[in-house]
């Protein structure tokens, strides 16, 4: 079990984690997620006792993580899968790691097994593909065979193939009842293998809920229409109880009814309809909705330039083309 | 792909594997890159080279040199001429031990897995100084033993190895200047941890003082130089002679000499305890 109450990181004047506190129970796949410079990877860092917090604390196991001694039994992580000696081979990588952890050298040989890297055991990992690094320190983890894993943004500069794989495994850890807590900067990542979401924000928590619920939320619809004549349109959709937002050149977004009521009003007055379309609501929309407090709690708080909102947090974790 | 899950009570030895398991990791670390290896040899072969190399050259010129020249030949300090190679490549030891696993980010694996930095601080230390300790135990003895060869082959005047002064000398330069050397520069690749810089800073730490000493004013040398680590060792060695402005007597040179080495390994480890990885 993960644990952090008030945590909180400073660089200079960045503050990269903002008086985070979450619990990580123990048995389920939590999701991680935050857009590129939100904090997860420090907060990853801290959890790990490689970097001193500012303010605040984390223990794992209900432990500090600096108080143990050799704690790969009880936590597995990959932050950086290029984090490696080029010039050492796979079996030698692994290696000074379970000697250090206190862990026989058979299980080096059953790691790479589990990987898939047996064959390339005695190659030096500076030839290796990124694929490959992903395995082998996701090999790493799993030395100590332990009940909590860390992943930071397993899948970021993966083939497809590669990604199938981190996703499979994952799947494979949860259902052998371990801790998954993995990190990602695109919410469509977690929404196949997260149990329970985090989202962050400039290094606060924005959202901290179960999957099923987010879900839920994201099954909200809304229909999009088009019409030369929207402006005529809309008192008429209003009267039926409808919510519209009107957009750009006739463009009309209605939540409250379906796309047959719409077609049917707009048919009895002669409204001509260029385009009318169910669609299911985006991530986006869904945690807009969610972090909605937020984002005025931010407007109010922080309108220092510079300074991102949850909607912007929203916008960049959706944003799938982007990386 | 079958789960082969080892329930974790089977491969974990103990929960505190100890210090002898910190040991066997970090020399894991060392032997299975090509550069130790590289380094080590090319120290030992290089000085002992390089001194057979200016031997011989010494050997074949002898007799064209002045008679002044030729009566105050030392034999014993003309032999060890590859300390050039071999002092830079214990820099260059006790620094890459340290700043290859920050230039390539593995340094966060090593203390994720073992929390406690002090242990791998001093297993590293400890593998460093010993690696340094026997690179000079071979490569000083084999620098002078060849260097007397070969002087003895052309006629020039020779010394045993266990003639006093050869031996204070010989002794100092194989057995205590390594450890400083190593484990200074260990100390300063933790504090700087880029390759370059800590190079750079041990190699003008522990050389400059010697080259510049005769271009500083008096008080200088008397002041400063003579208490630097490199400095110490050349008073320990008989290199520097009594009544020189940087000499220093045994005991004194002995404290100076173990005050540098225990102060930086212990700034260093303190250092890295305390910040971020
Ligand atoms: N060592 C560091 N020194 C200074 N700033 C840092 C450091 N590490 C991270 N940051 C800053 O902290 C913020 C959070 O970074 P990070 O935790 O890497 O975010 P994420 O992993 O979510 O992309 C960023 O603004 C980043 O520039
Ligand atoms: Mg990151």
């Amino acid at each position: 079990m993960i644990e952090l109450r008030g945590l909180t990181k400073r660089y200079g004047t960045t503050t990269a984690v903002d008086n985070l506190s979450f619990t990580v129970g123990a048995g389920h796949i939590t999701g991680f997620l935050g857009p590129n410079g939100a904090g997860k990877t420090t907060t990853m860092r801290l959890i790990l006792g490689l970097d001193n917090p500012t303010g605040g604390s984390v223990t794992v196991n209900g432990e500090s993580y600096r108080d143990k001694r050799a704690p790969m039994h009880e936590v597995g992580a990959l932050i950086d899968p290029s984090a490696v000696h080029g010039g050492r081979s796979a079996y030698y990588h692994l290696l000074w790691q379970a000697q250090a952890g206190g862990i026989h050298k058979s299980r080096v040989d059953d790691v790479l097994d589990m990987v898939g890297l047996a064959d390339v055991a005695g190659k030096k990992v500076g030839g290796f593909s990124l694929g490959m690094r992903q395995r082998l320190g996701i090999g790493s983890a799993m030395l100590g065979d332990p009940p909590v894993l860390l992943f930071d943004e397993p899948v970021n500069g993966l083939d497809p193939e590669g990604i199938q794989w981190i996703r499979s495994m994952m799947k494979r850890f949860a259902e052998e009842g371990r801790t998954v807590f993995v990190s990602s900067h695109l919410m469509s990542e977690m929404e196949q293998t997260a149990d329970h979401v985090l989202v962050v924000g400039r290094g606060q928590l924005i959202a901290d809920l179960p999957m099923s619920e987010f879900t839920q939320r994201s099954a909200l619809t809304h229909v999009r229409v088009v019409s030369p004549d929207a402006a005529r349109l809309t008192p008429h959709l209003e009267a039926m109880g409808g919510v519209v937002k009107n957009g750009t050149r006739g463009e009309l977004s209605v939540t409250g009814l379906d796309a047959g009521a719409i077609g049917a009003a707009a048919f009895e007055r002669g409204i001509r309809l260029s385009e009318l379309s169910s669609q299911r609501a985006s991530l986006e929309a869904a945690f807009m909705e969610l972090t909605h407090d937020s984002v005025e709690y931010r407007a109010n708080e922080t309108s220092k330039a510079g300074s991102s909102t949850a909607e912007e947090t929203v916008r960049e974790l959706t944003a799938e083309g982007a990386s | 792909m079958a789960a082969t899950t080892v329930p974790a009570q089977h491969i974990i030895a103990s929960r505190d594997p100890g210090f002898g398991a910190q040991l066997q990791s970090e020399w894991t670390k060392l032997r299975s890159v090509r550069s130790t290896w590289i380094v080590t040899g090319l120290a030992v072969g290089l000085s002992i080279g390089f001194s057979a190399a200016v031997a011989l050259a010494m050997g074949l010129t002898f007799d064209s040199w002045g008679a002044v020249e030729q009566a105050t030949f030392d034999p014993i300090t003309n032999s060890l001429t590859g300390l050039l190679f071999s002092l830079i490549l214990l820099i260059v030891v006790g620094v890459t031990a340290v700043t290859s696993e920050y230039s390539s980010g593995m340094i966060s694996t090593t203390f994720m897995i073992s929390p406690q930095r002090a242990r791998v601080f001093a297993a590293k230390a400890i593998l460093v100084g010993v690696i340094g300790l026997l690179i000079h135990a071979i490569a000083v003895p084999g620098m002078f033993l060849v260097s007397q060869l070969i002087y003895g082959s052309y006629g020039i005047p020779t010394v045993s190895i266990t003639d006093t002064d050869a031996t204070r000398f010989v002794v100092v330069v194989a057995l205590v200047v390594p450890l400083s050397y190593t484990l200074i520069s260990f100390s300063i690749a933790f504090l700087l941890r880029g390759t370059a810089s800590a190079i750079t800073a041990s190699i003008g730490f522990m050389w400059l003082p010697f080259m510049l000493a005769p271009l500083l004013p008096a008080w200088i040398q008397q002041n400063v130089l003579r208490f630097l680590p490199d400095m110490a060792n050349d008073s320990l060695s008989g290199l520097t002679p009594p009544g020189s402005l940087t000499y220093l007597s045994q005991t004194p040179a002995i404290m100076v000499v173990a005050i540098w080495l225990v102060g930086s390994l212990a700034l260093a480890g303190f250092v890295l305890n305390r910040r971020d990885v």
